[in-house]
């Protein structure tokens, strides 16, 4: 776009000095010089006495709410009427923030925002969402401190050539992580048919990338020509890392690992990007344990900041070195996790999903458990998640394998409800919209589940459904600590604002654990478990934690 | 100068369409004026003056006045202050007839949001070009957002209670039953208002009018010539209009305009709040008509509540009947607009033809009040106090 078609965004000059103090998360104010008074709106004039002999003046950034409401929609937001400290009282908005959790009177912060324009705008924040930000902020610098850690006995090498096993909807992804980032990537597979598919998904995406303007077509060419594909396994010899994201099948796994175990060169890493399958088994098929290590990329794989790095037994310090400096290297965050099934991320989703559907089969229905998680501050709610990710067929064929039957999901599933590719799923979808609707359908068929499991149904409050959807995911966290596949809370909490959404101004679930108090989560459980069963008696590292009046974030695995 | 008994309103007509399907804007306008000078038993080419705001189409009233075919005009007036715009064309055609400017006023109104799938907006504004959109929030805010700033903060201030705001709801609907036009005819009960989703915490769907398309008109003229008609004589005893705006940063959303608009009608009427038997109150949302009743001195500041749930607004039980059309909550309210109807249906009581199941036994003297813009910011209230002569 030439300048001369760009929208004439800032009119005033006034509005330019403004936009560049906020720029710095200062908010002036005019100042009269004749008057003495001070008024809201940059203006070229004093709108008290008309005087243009004006300044500036620095506002604390900080007031206290007259007023505020809600709006419905993905992001929190509240509009709201601001007592800035300075006296004034600003129509603005407070965002960023729980907007369930205001009240008339508590003190919020300026926290500029950008428009559509990428103006910046006054808005407001609350204290205790930048509370919980700075929490974030030093989360992440942990896992960022053991990613130096883990060089400290020597930097790794370059990689230059990565080489991606596989050809599936997560080798493709990876792929295209990959080649974002600059890597020479070799794709193995031993279909060569899948390299058209593969090739022409990352050019789709290269070229979004261009029409958006995020990349020019030159180097979206370039990327796409870094892209080599190889049916010959003993090509692999030419790689400076292995990403291998085969079928979940343990026996396949081994055997393409042994195989490039003898054709990788000494040295090079070999990583899976399982998310079910023992770490250990893996390695064991290989002369080279202490090289692998699991990279989990959480789908679609070029697009999620979240990258679980998998120690195994044997997975050495230079190992987790190599994998974390090219998760930096990617744009993600690398997190360290132990190797336990479902690792950290999708142990709590799963806690959370298990009561999602139990409590379909007991009477709410999911827009109303959307809602609640919504509300919470999720961007999206777990069953519109599954329908967009086809969860529905995963969980099933998932369950087959195991011999397990699901109530909703057996149904759901014959009932050719696979979620929004099917156009219905625990919603209906109309065509060309992904917008989730409530469908009497599926409904009946939840109905037709509860009855088939002699389960009576009723409503359930609110409150009770944020519960069982929240707590459980805090004991699962609490146990993965006990375990050691967590080494530290915030661990736990960088994992889930990466890779689910959990939003960065109520920390995370460790961390909204320790700002309800371990005592009352404790309590919550126990009144969970005595009415709703033992799986939500709470974890002992948890009562043993609230008996010392300790936090989930001060806990450490040394 | 006071205009009292200057002028009378001679004719009236409310357009029964809620939806205007394959009807254009243009002849909305002149569905109602017809209609309106018919209700007088006047003509076009009795009207030399001229009034409408911006759901005119086009060039606004050079549009209007070439299609409606006024080929006598002496006087024109396209005063805009949003939904109160229709009280202050009142106001303004009194002085005018008052001062010899002209003779018979007509004044329109009629928008289709609906049909033109248009939404909660107002006719002619942009809000992108508002000074405030250099610094302001990032969020355009719809209209509801601003009202339920101020349901919060009276409901801090003065313990209000959203069961007192839903009084409101149930008091329209009781109303709106009678009106075969009313595009919600459904009486409530409390429990239902209440079961209503929220919007915007804590206003609930309920709580807000009605978006419909259609319009109404009006017809202000000489006493003389009024008495001429042969209908029953409304005369106008008293107007007020008054603004008010964030002031820099020192507003105060607990009080509206409508304290000075109010008191200025007042006065020009000889009369108290506690002399007028029925009045139109603005009806965007409910807050809207509690802030009303206290604003215009019906009831104390923050006792509005309290008189809506004790049944005072409701015809045949209470002191202060209001919107007995079914107003904005349930009837009409045309192109987001909602003063044109409130006149209307003031007058229509102050001749004592309203529905009989609604319509007040004294009608002596009732008021009409509307509050354009926004009443947590910008706004402009204006008060019609109509006397029956």
């Amino acid at each position: 776009m030439t300048e001369r078609n760009k929208p004439e965004i800032l009119i005033s000059a006034e509005a330019e000095a403004f936009a560049a103090s906020a720029a710095h998360g200062d908010l002036i104010l005019r100042e009269c010089r004749d008057c003495n008074e001070l008024h809201v709106y940059p203006r070229a004039h004093c709108p008290l006495c008309g005087s243009r002999n004006l300044g500036w003046r620095k506002a604390s950034g900080q007031g206290t709410l007259y007023s505020f409401t809600r709006m419905a929609g993905r992001r929190a937001a509240a509009p709201a009427i601001v007592d800035l400290d300075e006296g004034l009282r600003v129509n603005s908005v407070v965002l960023d923030a729980d907007t369930y959790q205001l009240a008339i009177g508590d003190t919020v912060q300026v926290r500029f925002q950008p428009d559509a324009q990428d103006v910046l705008r006054l808005a407001f924040t609350t204290s205790a969402a930048e509370n919980a930000r700075a929490y974030s902020a030093q989360a992440f610098a942990m896992v960022d401190a053991d990613r130096e850690r883990f060089a400290a006995g020597g930097a790794p090498e370059e990689v230059k050539t990565v080489a991606v096993v596989g050809a599936g909807n997560m080798g493709i992804g990876i792929a295209t992580a990959f080649l974002n980032a600059g890597f020479t990537v070799l794709m193995l597979d031993q279909n060569a048919e899948a390299f058209d598919r593969a090739r022409a998904r990352i050019a789709e995406t290269f070229e979004r990338d261009v029409q958006r303007g995020r990349l020019e077509p030159s180097q979206a060419s370039a990327k796409l020509a870094a892209l080599q594909v190889e049916t010959d396994m003993t090509q692999v010899a030419r790689a400076d890392l292995v990403v291998e994201a085969v079928w979940e099948d343990m026996a396949l796994k081994q055997e393409v690992f042994s195989l490039l175990d003898q054709h990788a060169r000494p040295g090079v890493c070999l990583c899976t990007n399982t998310s079910t399958l023992d770490i250990d088994a893996i390695a064991s098929s290989t002369k080279r344990p202490d090289r692998v290590v699991g990279l989990h990329f959480f789908n679609p794989a070029h697009v999620m900041k979240l990258l679980e790095v998998v120690r195994g037994a044997q997975t050495s310090d230079a190992t987790l070195a190599m994998a974390t400096q090219v998760g930096m290297q990617l744009g993600k965050v690398p997190v360290v996790v132990g190797n336990a099934h479902g690792f950290v991320g999708n142990r709590l989703m799963i806690a959370r999903e298990h009561e999602a559907g139990r409590m379909l089969l007991e009477g709410a229905l999911p827009e109303q458990i959307d809602a609640v998680l919504t509300r919470f501050g999720m961007p999206m709610g777990t069953f519109e998640m599954q329908d967009m990710a086809g969860g529905i067929e995963l969980s099933y064929r998932a369950r087959q394998a195991r011999g397990e039957k699901s109530p909703i999901i057996d149904r759901l599933f014959d009932a050719g409800r696979l979620g929004q590719k099917t156009g219905k799923g625990y919603y209906r979808y109309a065509p060309g919209n992904r917008r989730p609707l409530p469908d009497p359908e599926a409904v009946a068929i939840f109905e037709e589940a509860s009855r088939a499991e002699g389960i009576t149904r009723q409503p359930i409050a609110d409150a009770e459904i944020e519960n069982r959807l929240i707590l459980p995911m805090v004991n699962e966290g609490v146990r993965l600590l006990a375990e050691g596949v967590a080494a530290r809370a915030s661990d736990i909490d960088v994992v889930w604002q990466t890779g689910f959404g959990w939003p960065d101004w109520k920390g995370g679930p460790m961390y909204h654990a320790d700002q309800l108090g371990l005592a009352e989560v404790h309590s919550r459980l126990s009144d969970l478990a005595a009415s709703h069963g033992a799986r939500f008696a709470p974890a002992a590292l948890l009562t043993e934690m609230m008996a010392t009046g300790g936090r989930l974030t001060d806990f450490e695995d040394v | 100068m006071s205009i009292r008994g200057q002028a009378h309103i001679a004719g009236i007509y409310e357009h029964p369409t809620r939806r205007a399907d394959g009807i254009s804007t243009a002849r909305l306008h002149a569905d109602v004026a017809l209609g309106a000078l018919a209700d007088a038993g006047l003509s076009l080419s009795d009207v030399d003056g001229y009034f409408c705001g911006a759901d005119a189409p086009g060039l606004g009233g050079f549009s209007m006045a070439e299609y409606l075919g006024l080929t006598n005009l002496r006087y024109m007036d396209t005063t805009e202050t949003g939904g109160s715009s229709y009280l202050l064309h009142v106001s303004h055609a009194v002085r005018a007839i008052a001062s010899g400017q002209c003779n018979v006023a007509l004044i329109t109104m009629a928008d289709r949001p609906l049909a033109a799938n248009a939404g909660p907006v107002l006719a002619g504004v942009d809000m992108s070009l508002v000074p405030e959109r250099e610094f302001a929030a990032p969020v355009p805010l719809p209209p509801v957002f601003g009202y339920a700033m101020i349901a919060r903060r009276h409901m801090h201030e003065f313990g209000t209670t959203p069961e007192q705001l839903a009084w409101v709801k149930v008091a329209a609907s009781h109303h709106a039953q009678y009106n075969p036009h009313a595009k919600l005819r459904e009486v409530l009960s409390l429990e239902e208002v209440m079961a209503s989703p929220l919007i915007a915490d804590p206003l609930r769907r309920a709580d807000c009018c009605v978006v419909t398309d259609g319009g109404g008109a009006l017809v202000v003229t000489r006493p003389e010539i009024a008495r001429s008609l042969g209908r029953p004589s409304v005369r106008i005893a008293g107007c007020g209009e008054a603004m008010k705006h964030n002031a820099a940063g020192r507003m105060n959303p607990m009080s509206s305009a409508g304290v000075f608009s109010g008191a200025k009608a007042f006065e020009e009427a000889g009369v108290r709040p506690s002399d007028i038997k029925y009045a139109s109150l603005y009806d965007s949302f409910t807050i809207t008509v509690i802030m009303q009743l206290e604003d215009l001195g019906f009831c104390e500041k923050g006792h509005g509540g309290r008189f809506a749930a004790d049944g005072n607004l409701i015809s045949g039980i209470g002191k202060l009947p209001f919107n007995t059309d079914g107003g904005g909550l349930c009837s009409n309210h045309p192109g987001n607009k909602g003063g044109m109807t409130k006149m209307i249906e003031a007058v229509r009581q102050c001749r004592g033809e309203a529905h009989p199941a609604v319509q007040v036994p004294d009608h002596s003297l009732v008021l009409a009040h509307g509050t354009g813009g926004l009443m947590s910011s910008q706004h402009m209230a204006a008060t019609v106090i109509l006397e029956a002569a």
